[in-house]
């Protein structure tokens, strides 16, 4: 049974956790209330709209669910219980999310008092033809591996003559999969790609301080999202409350874009222009490129790339003020060449084996790299970062060298040991890596590439509000790669968790 | 109390699986039942009320009136609630106002016709948002469970004992169930049993703390006070009712460790009857839980808040049959409640005041108590409606001086 009206209705409040305040008497709601049930009439056109999507909660009581309701049996055991806000005011039931039990004995009882943040995730399984379910009443404990952040909206200082980076988030599970020295980010079974995107977003407004109802456009590239239409920028859209919200419709312009790995960076150009276009009224653009890379599983036609695909996100938020790395120039290439692909209905991809290499990832990326270098009478010397996409750890390393750029110069782009080959995450990633090191006035080259093929070149310098916005932002790339909570799983429990509920 | 309603038959079917049995046959019987008691004829019924709690979702079967009409013959006004204490409440109110005098009440279920889904769709009506959030129907007892200990400090030695309470409960009802011929579970447990089952789920509370699901059928007969003394030298009179109702999200209400809805519906119902609550000696609580039974007992008045597992530990150790509150004598779900009697949603407060209604007359065989004062004159019957969502409570009684 599923009823789209009411995963509409229930997504609304819940994906966002969407509460309501009495001005009156104080009272607080979880959904929203045109009147306080204590105030009575009066109340009316009294109530707030507030919401709990960037708060803190804490877990008051909770206890162990080992036999769950039928649509919550893949999530196997987990802590249930009763998260309150503001002191008790509001009260909601919720799930500790990112735990995974096996056998031993479990004290719930610790995690009573502890304080948890929301986290938007997948709510149960439904039959692969329904509309998936989302909602915020999963949560994860703060002192653990994603710490609360508070959502502080910044005035802009400072206006730019060309645009550029105002923010970035970067969102990778807490599970990974590790390999000899290679390490993958491995999803939550309730995690998927519309749940990292919406991660990454929420990441990059934290980050860039700015205010989301100025967001004018977003664009999400995915090769993984779980519905072959529908967008997923919609659901980032509502979630995030991008644009201003006017009758549960947000006003911003909503996109999913396709190129294998470079769907994302491509649209780096697009969202820089569109801010940079007086007539548009957009102030702010966000590309999200995200994916639970997918492959099939090792042993099977297409299983090769199991050694190789992670999962994460990382959102972009250009705009003209307070930028933390203006664009310089753009180049983009592209041909005609199927070096990976994946047809419809199918579930995973297939790819052209030793064709992937020189005559599309090495050709494309070769070319943009040089073509824009040329283009702005530039050398690898004048360059300080160089960031590509990373397919596996020796791709990224054999082009750099290729092209004359010294370790140094790559090194901190080099991610797809850490996290996998977050396919259109990927590249981003690097960038956002070399974005949490670099030093005001420096050089990025960034060269995406997309299986198809195509690859787009951009050239970045840092500005000095690069130091200052890095304060906002704790989870980083490097916190991420290095954290203490970190969970290891085996291959058996990889794929479980990957195929999601 | 003017005209007041009074039961004169109650029948039943024996509670648990009727994998064979459609959900009219099991209404039928206990119709049936009622009617030879008292010898009363589908024809002499002026209104039937019958009571489903989720019938359109077990059994695809809306309503349900159609199915009573047929096996009546009847086209008399036919009501569906969700229990039979909101249809004995709707039947007592239209007797009071006069609308009529004879009156069928009933109740059934059929869960186990959806055994696979039941527990989804069973949380989903008690608490969508709970349930949205990943809570299953036992949950809410348990996350009760945690703040009762929290508010009331219970830890170290007395959780243990407040443990051992519980299933002392459990155990409780068991034995008495064993004495039940129409109960589900009609053996005994122990102390142990109750303690390796929650074990086993590495929680507070196990398989032998829950009500089990059930099928099952239960049904009374309702006149005025003056055609009741026709029919029966012991009528049982609805001296007392009343109801009240909570939020349906578990979490937002003020209260996490009681039923704010039992407290006002038991003052109310009280009130109306009376009576003392030291004169109902013989109660029958809604315990989907070992916890719900607890917690009843001081939400009807019996106990102090935080102090009935002690009062229930304490007369379990050397258990006489009844709890030992105060110096008070309270015999408390003899049929084997909800645990091991059964719980049949729509049935189960059917089977509440069946219970009630035997003991009071004296005719309920291997389970009969007996108070210093010979058999119990006057009961209670508690029942919910989702996590104590909605809370009915009917007193009910033989007049004074009657035998």
């Amino acid at each position: 049974m599923s009823s789209e009206p009411i995963e509409r209705r229930v997504s609304y409040l819940g994906d966002r956790l969407r509460a309501s305040r009495c001005k009156i008497c104080g009272k607080e709601y979880f959904e929203m209330r045109d009147y306080c049930g204590n105030c009575g009439r009066k109340s009316f056109g009294k109530m707030e709209k507030t919401d709990l999507f960037y708060e803190k909660g804490k877990l008051e009581l909770c206890t162990f669910v080992k036999a769950p309701t039928n649509k919550f049996m893949k999530l196997g055991s987990y802590v249930y219980g009763i998260v309150s806000f503001h002191n008790g005011k509001i009260r909601v039931p919720g799930r500790l999310t990112d735990q995974i039990f096996c056998n031993g004995t479990v004290d719930f009882s610790s995690y009573e008092g502890r304080e948890v943040v929301p986290r938007f995730r997948r709510r149960y399984s439904v039959s692969r033809s329904e509309v998936i379910p989302t909602i915020s009443l999963a949560f994860s404990l703060a002192d653990e591996y994603y710490p609360h952040q508070e959502y502080l909206i910044a005035k802009p200082s400072k206006e730019y003559l060309k645009p550029g980076i105002v923010g970035y988030g970067v969102y990778t599970s807490r599970f990974r999969i590790k390999e000899g020295k290679l390490e993958r980010s491995v999803p939550f079974v309730d995690e998927d790609a519309v749940t990292a995107s919406v991660e990454a977003g929420k990441l990059a407004l934290l980050h860039s301080g700015v205010d989301s109802t100025l967001v004018g456009k977003i664009y999400v590239g995915s090769e993984s999202n779980p519905y072959a239409v529908k967008p997923i920028a919609s659901k980032v859209a509502q979630v995030l409350k991008l644009g201003e919200e006017e009758e549960d419709v947000q006003s911003v312009d909503a996109v999913d874009t396709e190129f294998a790995c470079k769907a994302a960076s491509s649209m780096f150009k697009d969202a820089a222009s569109l801010v940079n276009y007086p007539q548009s009224g957009v102030k702010y653009g966000m590309v999200v490129g995200a994916d639970n890379s997918q492959s099939a599983p090792r042993g099977c036609p297409g299983g090769e790339l199991d050694t190789f695909v992670g999962y994460g996100s990382a959102a972009f938020i250009f705009g003209k003020y307070d930028v933390i790395a203006e664009i310089q120039g753009w180049y983009s290439c592209t041909s005609d060449t199927t070096d990976f692909w994946r047809r419809d209905g199918e579930p995973f991809p297939m790819h052209g084996g030793r064709f992937t290499g020189d005559p599309a990832y090495f050709k494309h990326v070769r070319k943009a790299s040089t073509k824009l270098m040329e283009k702005l009478n530039l050398t690898t010397r004048d360059i300080d970062y160089f960031v590509t996409h990373q397919p596996n750890p020796q791709f990224p390393v054999k082009i750099a060298r290729e092209l004359g750029f010294k370790e140094e110069q790559y090194f901190v782009s080099l991610q797809v040991n850490k996290f996998g080959n977050t396919y259109s995450g990927c590249s981003p990633i690097g960038l956002a890596a070399v974005l949490d090191v670099a030093k005001p006035d420096e050089t990025i080259l960034m060269t995406s590439y997309g299986s198809g093929a195509g690859s787009d070149s951009y050239l970045l310098r840092t500005t000095s509000q690069l130091i200052e916005k890095r304060k906002r932002q704790r989870f980083n790339v490097k916190f991420q790669a290095e954290n203490q909570f970190v969970e290891y799983v085996d291959y058996t429990t990889y794929r479980r968790l990957k195929s999601g509920m | 109390m003017q005209n007041r309603p009074a039961i004169v038959a109650v029948g039943r079917t024996k509670f648990g699986e009727h994998y064979g049995k459609e959900p009219e046959k099991l209404i039928e019987e206990a119709w049936l039942a009622a009617s030879q008691e008292c010898n009363i004829e589908r024809k002499d019924l002026e209104a039937c009320y019958l009571s489903d709690c989720f019938l359109p979702i077990t059994n695809k079967l809306g309503l349900e009136e159609g199915f009573l009409s047929e096996l009546t013959e009847l086209h008399v006004p036919m009501e569906a609630t969700r229990s039979v204490s909101a249809a004995l409440l709707t039947a007592c109110q239209a007797i009071q106002a006069g609308v009529c005098d004879t009156v069928l009440v009933g109740g059934l279920e059929k869960m186990t016709d959806r055994w696979d889904k039941i527990r989804d769709d069973l949380m989903l009506l008690e608490d969508p948002w709970s349930y949205y959030a990943g809570g299953t129907p036992e949950t809410n007892h348990e996350l009760m469970l945690r703040a009762y200990m929290k508010k009331y400090g219970v830890a170290g030695e007395n959780q243990k004992k407040l443990n051992i309470a519980l299933a002392q409960i459990a155990v409780k009802n068991h034995a008495n169930a064993a004495r039940n011929k129409y109960a589900q579970f009609q053996r005994e447990i122990t102390v142990d049993q109750v303690f390796q089952a929650r074990k086993i789920l590495q929680k507070p509370l196990g398989l032998f703390d829950f009500a089990p699901i059930s099928d099952g059928a239960s049904a009374l007969i309702l006149t005025s006070e003056a055609i009741a003394k026709k029919i029966t030298e012991k009528p049982v009179y609805v001296m007392g009712y009343s109801s009240a109702t909570d939020y349906l999200n578990f979490p937002a209400r003020d209260d996490l460790t009681h039923f704010t809805a039992t407290k006002i519906a038991m003052k109310k119902a009280l009130k109306m009857s009376g009576k003392n609550l030291r004169d109902l000696k013989i109660v029958e609580v809604y315990d989907q839980s070992t916890v719900m039974e607890m917690v009843a007992l001081e939400d009807l008045g019996f106990c102090e808040p935080g102090t009935a597992w002690k009062s229930v530990n304490e007369s379990c150790n050397d258990y006489k049959g009844y709890y030992e509150i105060n110096g008070n004598r309270v015999f408390v779900n003899t049929n084997g409640g909800l645990k091991a009697d059964g719980n049949p949603l729509g049935a189960t407060g059917g089977a509440q005041i069946f219970e009630v209604f035997k003991q009071v007359r004296g005719e309920a065989g291997k389970r009969q108590v007996e108070t210093d004062q010979g058999h119990p004159k006057i009961g209670c019957t508690l029942e919910f409606e989702g996590f104590g969502t909605k809370a009915y409570v009917s007193i009910l009684g033989r007049g004074e001086n009657e035998q």
